[in-house]
């Protein structure tokens, strides 16, 4: 029993062996600058990793906490080092209970600390909930502002590959309908560093939500992206790719695919602008509504579940605000399928929207039919 | 009540010192000693004894034979008696209060005043406390006031506590060192784990300060006792845990709640150095709070008083055996108090309650745009101010010219002005 339970724990790390040569170009990819022309790549899972190396450096009051961060460098790699850097009591292993470390972590953001709770999965996090959204999420209101609760929840969120339907689910629409919490999906490496330095940094509550598929990612990194000081507003979309002819939304490994689609329509002619949402809570809903009013049609792409997701609130927001008398077809969601995640491959491929998806609902809302 | 442990200097401390030194050696990662004798066990005693509860007064407030008085002098024991008298007379206005509907919660800490007020005054004034919502006596303890806490239960404007976003008795201070009441049962536990981590990582209240934890035993059957004591005694965490044990769960009597030798035997469960007190015994309270905060850093408690009691019996109890009464026959015996003193402090009381009672009934709400402040701290985003406008757009609109809405408004500091003047 204890065995099994472990296993299915450690069975997404499983998955994600990576080969080695890969992980010394990682290595190389964290130097600094040595020259401005000089382009740099860092990996997700890099890029969070330096996040947190360089908060923890300025600031005393980070720690980290989580099933496996400390000796075992985490469940995906992503505290590597950290352990060896700060010591153990900034990166502390704690016993297999979210409901537990959660706790520690919210009492001791309560009392002045800056945690960062490690989830090895957000499907986990659900033992936790509580104490994300009553406690975390309401103290600060609640206390009449005396009381503050500055933790970041991190860790994997939404489908990753084989791990069936207890270890496939976006989180993105359950934290982001709280008051009180922000919410951040985060996309690329600049993504990673720059929002979760501000997640770090920021008064509240937030719910940090990465994508298990991302963490092997290269993306490049400006010049700026790699000092220590890059921060990026939390509550700001990004706009990808610009285009004239339909907009494509999108957060997390979606962007990807939204990118991928917009090339694909590129070679019919046809200009996607790309919206990474970035964070979830604040919903960044100025930035969708401007790109609405210029392209006149919208998808939105997720990984979630279709039901009173991100996806339908952005659709909401829209048609209550004035894009609605911009749009010229109806909004259109583009979402992972409404059954619990199949753990056959072929069903779970299909389970999930892919670029080929994308460009066909693109197409659809654009009225063209080849 | 349960002191924290050191675990790992708990465990072999205790264990390597029992003498190990069996023929058929030990196994890999434990130092338990082998046995050939098939035996199941279920005690933590290491017989089949309960664990024994710790008293220092009898039911008519006298010394048991051999029992150390803790240290206390007049003054204190005086200290001590208001306060637990101060509870009953809140309660029974209180109580009232909210059967009119003037309040919408209340709890009571009927037969608990001595546990609360014998822990308050064991720990130091600035020692972290987590209560579960009994233990407004901790408060009272720390000089917290009669206003505030009238203010508190009927969410004014004065309230401190959380602008009157809480429900009753979910108080909270930082100035007091008393954090903030929260509703879900026992999220408190591991909280207190955290808190207690971040003491010792303070500079200046490490190894002086600690966290204090109360909670029913009824919560101690959330799954969030269970995990908030492993993580406390694993981090570890300089946190002592009160368990505050009246019989029942709301209405499910403790037979009911758990099997086993009741909340105590948790403790030990999880290396953690644990008590089992009388706790209508103020005295004994006060000691064996003294005593589990005094190894700070290293210790968790069970106030075990009323394991296994059955609804008459514990009703019987507090007319037989009253934790008031108990210590005022106590003081009396001293020299220290008399039916006069008794009256006076009665009828003061009574007069201060309800004059704090009588001030705060007529204080307004907080001003209406507090609805909207602290979801957030730091830049407030656009949903929030969206919200505050469109409120305000609909009080220009109607708030002065529509009777319901100018009724309402007249009951919030400032009219709702602090939003039309924006």
């Amino acid at each position: 029993m204890v065995a099994r339970s472990a296993l299915s724990r450690l069975a997404p790390v499983l998955s994600n062996a990576r080969p080695a040569a890969r992980r010394a170009a990682l290595q190389a990819a964290r130097g600094y600058a040595t020259a401005d022309s000089e382009q740099h790549t860092m990996t997700v899972r890099d890029a969070l990793n330096v996040a947190m190396e360089e908060e923890m450096v300025r600031d005393e009051k980070v720690f980290i906490l989580g099933e496996e961060v400390a000796r075992y460098n985490g469940a995906y790699k992503v505290t590597k080092g950290l352990m060896d850097k700060f010591g153990e009591k900034r990166v502390v292993d704690t016993p297999i209970t979210e409901m537990g470390f959660a706790g520690v972590a919210v009492g001791a953001a309560l009392q002045g600390l800056r945690p960062i709770c490690e989830f090895m999965t957000f499907n986990f996090a659900m033992q936790a909930i509580d104490q994300i959204v009553n406690s975390a999420g309401k103290t600060y209101y609640m206390s009449g502002g005396n009381v503050p609760c500055p933790v970041v929840f991190r860790g994997p969120n939404g489908a990753a590959a084989g791990v069936g339907a207890q270890h496939s689910q976006d989180y993105a629409g359950w934290y982001g309908s709280i008051p009180g919490l922000k919410v951040i999906s985060p996309w690329s490496a600049e993504d990673c560093k720059g929002l979760l330095k501000a997640a770090i940094r920021d008064p509240n509550p937030v719910v940090f939500l990465e994508n298990e598929m991302m963490y092997g990612v290269s993306f490049p990194m400006s010049a700026e992206a790699m000092s220590d000081n890059f921060l990026l507003p939390i509550g700001k979309a990004k706009v990808e790719r610009e285009g004239s002819d339909i907009t494509l939304v999108a957060h997390s490994k979606m962007v990807t695919h939204s990118m991928e689609a917009a090339d694909a329509l590129a070679k019919e002619g046809i200009k996607a602008e790309v919206i990474n949402l970035r964070s979830i809570r604040p919903l960044d809903i100025g930035t969708i509504i401007k790109s609405v009013k210029k392209t006149n049609r919208l998808v939105i792409v997720e990984g979630g579940f279709p039901a009173f997701g991100v996806g339908s609130e952005i659709c909401a927001q829209i048609i209550e605000s004035e894009a609605f008398d911009y749009l010229d077809a109806p909004v259109e969601r583009v979402t992972g399928a409404d059954v619990p995640t199949p753990y056959a491959t072929n069903l779970e491929n299909l389970a999930f929207p892919d670029t080929a998806v994308v460009v066909k609902v693109a197409k659809r809302a654009l009225y063209r039919t080849n | 009540m349960i002191r924290l442990p050191s675990v790992a200097r708990g465990f072999s401390r205790r264990w390597t010192t029992r003498g190990l030194a069996s023929a058929a050696g030990k196994l890999p990662n434990s130092n338990s000693p082998i046995v050939s004798k098939l035996k199941y066990f279920n005690s933590v005693t290491g017989s089949d004894e309960l664990i024994p509860t710790f008293r220092v007064l009898d039911g008519v407030g006298k010394p048991l034979e051999g029992a150390e008085i803790p240290e206390i002098d007049e003054n204190f024991a005086h200290r001590l008696y208001e306060n637990m008298q101060l509870l009953p007379t809140l309660d029974n206005i209180l109580y009232n209060v909210q059967r009119q509907g003037k309040i919408s919660f209340y709890m009571t800490s009927h037969g608990e005043e001595a546990t609360i007020i014998g822990s308050a005054a064991g720990l130091a004034s600035d020692d972290e406390v987590f209560g579960q919502y009994r233990e407004m006596g901790v408060l009272l303890w720390r000089d917290f006031g009669l206003d505030n806490v009238m203010n508190q239960c009927f969410g004014n404007e004065a309230d401190t506590s959380g602008k009157g976003r809480q429900m009753p008795v979910h108080f909270g201070s930082t100035e007091h060192h008393f954090h903030t009441i929260s509703s879900p049962l026992a999220t408190q536990i591991p909280q207190a784990a955290g808190v207690g981590y971040a003491l010792k990582r303070t500079p200046g209240r490490s190894s002086r300060s600690i966290a204090a934890c109360y909670f029913g035993e009824g919560a101690a059957s959330e799954g969030d006792f269970h995990a908030g004591l492993l993580l406390a005694s694993t981090i570890p965490s300089p946190t002592l845990y009160i368990a505050r044990n009246n019989g029942f769960a709301i209405s499910t009597p403790s037979t009911e709640q758990f099997y086993g030798d009741g909340i105590a035997s948790r403790g030990p469960g999880y290396g953690i150095d644990t008590i089992r007190v009388d706790g209508n015994d103020v005295l004994a309270v006060l000691a064996a709070v003294r005593e589990g905060r005094r190894s700070v850093g290293h210790h968790s408690t069970s106030d075990d008083s009323f394991a296994y009691r059955a609804r008459s019996e514990v009703e019987d109890r507090k007319r037989i055996d009253n934790p008031i009464a108990r210590f005022r026959l106590f003081m009396e015996s001293q020299g220290w108090w008399n039916a006069e003193a008794e009256e006076e402090l009665k009828t003061r009381l009574k007069a201060d309650v309800m004059k704090a009672f009588k001030k705060s009934e007529t204080l307004k709400r907080c001003e209406l745009g507090e609805l909207f402040t602290d979801v957030y701290g730091g830049e407030e985003p656009w949903n929030i101010k969206e919200q505050r406008e469109e409120l305000t757009g609909l009080l220009r609109k109607y708030g002065e010219v529509w009777e319901p809405w100018r009724t309402e408004l007249a009951k919030f500091k400032n009219n709702g002005q602090d939003l039309l003047k924006r």
